[in-house]
């Protein structure tokens, strides 16, 4: 890697990382001022960036369709289609205006919909792996199984009837080996993350400076 | 001038920059810690094999979100990246294909591209990489999810290997990859999410193992030193959260003195 293309990203990197930390930490105005700025380009960078998507999107369906004409028709569907619907959706726009019903029918009767029942499939993914986790093959996994339990049972008016201390016991492991372990662990991710950002800061982090 | 309750946030950033420089150069000198070895990164390699047998790709996804670049999760887009570079080497190497399933954060693909290919340059099989198998599928976690999903089934999965930010999109494609036969490894540094890549994954990265696995894999002598600052930063949590103890037994409250 040539040493402009080395040292100039660390370069800007290092710059703009310290002006942010100037910003969160000292009260002088001019440093909100260029935190503001630089938060706004950010977004400026992810807008003009969103066509790359659509080529990486575009191109990936195309090959995997020329590669396979027979089987892969599906990539062919999926190339054609998003071209489709941002015409419609475009054409929308322009003849009705972004808030009209018309614009807004593929969002409320396609696009939320189909979010919606591949949210749903969470569940299920939920239940069979909970099924393979809550199986008691050792004293740990014995001890997760036993948590669970207590823990969704005293959700159950029936088990809050007969067992008058699962509701206790329920909300104590959810309060403290739950909440303790929970601190301890991102007490520990964010130094992970400190040490992480203080060397890229400092331009040694080689995932930024070599490709790692 | 400073921001008030910010004075020991700045003491620990100035005492970390101190001691991250301090090990810094003391790897350069070729001391380097000694560290345990993490299952999940054997099962990495392990899973790249098991691939090849099965004639099935290897996949790589890094969470809908994955690809922030500035936000607070930074560090795990660039943990991720060290992972990618890695499986993509390693799948060079071994002659796997690898599918890496990318975030909708447009901005952070040129930098993924460029990782991959290095993995292959690295090999000396840069013309086996191909573009198609970076796979982006616009923006939000369902649609991502989709085709994740529906990649696995088409084109089958041996290794899935997920390392990065995960919301609710993990625990659906995480798990339709166990359902289609594959060796699932993972993390993630969003303590939130880890218990469904503890239920769901073969072999996981607990929380922050994913920065230490990250300096493991590299193999680069700077984040391999980075793993001391952690270490002692934790160290530092630690005593304090006794001694914080102790004094809140006596009836003495430290945090205003300290500006928490």
């Amino acid at each position: 890697m040539s040493t402009l293309k080395k040292e100039v990203p660390k370069l800007i990197v290092m710059v703009f990382g310290i002006l942010m930390i100037l910003g969160s930490y000292t009260t002088i105005p001019i440093f909100d001022t260029l935190n503001a700025e630089l938060t706004s380009w950010t977004m400026t960078i992810s807008a003009v960036s969103v066509w790359l998507g659509a080529v990486y999107a575009t191109y990936a369906n195309y090959q995997l369709y020329m590669r396979n004409r027979k089987e892969g028709i599906e990539h062919l569907i999926y190339f054609v289609v998003p071209f489709l619907v941002f015409g419609l959706q475009f054409g929308a726009g322009i003849l009705y205006g972004v808030e009209s019903s018309q614009y807004l029918w593929y969002f409320a009767h396609i696009y939320t919909n189909i979010g919606a029942a591949v949210y749903a499939v969470m569940f299920f993914t939920l239940a069979s792996s909970a099924y393979r986790t809550f199986i008691a093959s050792s004293w740990d996994a014995f001890a997760l199984l036993a948590g669970g339990l207590i823990y969704t049972l005293r959700q159950i008016p029936l088990f809050q009837a007969f067992i008058p201390g699962i509701v206790g016991a329920g909300e104590w492991i959810m309060l403290v080996p739950n909440v303790g372990g929970g601190r301890g662990a991102v007490i520990a991710a964010a130094l992970g993350a400190l040490a992480l950002g203080i060397r890229t800061l400092m331009g040694k982090e080689a995932t930024v400076t070599e490709g790692a | 001038m400073i921001e008030t309750g910010s004075w020991m946030d700045l003491i620990f950033l100035a005492l970390m920059t101190i001691l991250t420089n301090y090990y810094l150069k003391k790897a350069a000198d070729g001391t380097l810690p000694n560290l345990r070895t993490i299952p999940a990164i054997a099962a990495i390699q392990e899973g790249v094999g098991k691939s090849i047998e099965e004639n099935k790709p290897v996949h790589y996804a890094m969470g809908a979100s994955g690809g922030q670049l500035y936000s607070t999760l930074v560090s795990m887009t660039l943990t991720s990246f060290a992972f990618l570079k890695y499986l993509s080497s390693l799948c060079a190497r071994l002659g796997a294909r690898l599918i890496v399933h990318m975030p909708y954060q447009t901005e952070s693909l040129p930098m993924i591209e460029e990782m991959v290919r290095e993995g292959y340059r690295v090999e000396g099989k840069e013309e086996e990489f191909r573009v198609e198998d970076l796979r982006y599928y616009g923006r939000g976690a369902l649609t991502w999810t989709q085709g994740v999903t529906a990649s696995y089934a088409q084109e089958g999965v041996g290794l899935n290997l997920s390392i990065g930010i995960f919301y609710s999109d993990c625990p659906i494609s995480l798990e339709m990859a166990k359902i289609m036969g594959g060796l699932n490894v993972g993390g993630t540094g969003r303590w939130i999410m880890v218990y469904a890549f503890a239920m769901m994954c073969d072999y996981v990265f607990l929380g922050e193992e994913i920065y230490a696995a990250a300096a493991i894999v590299s193999q680069n002598p700077t984040m391999l030193a980075g793993i001391w600052v952690e270490e002692l930063g934790k160290f530092f949590s630690i005593a304090m959260s006794i001694i914080g103890v102790i004094l809140a037994l006596v009836g003495l409250n430290i945090a205003p003195i300290l500006g928490i």
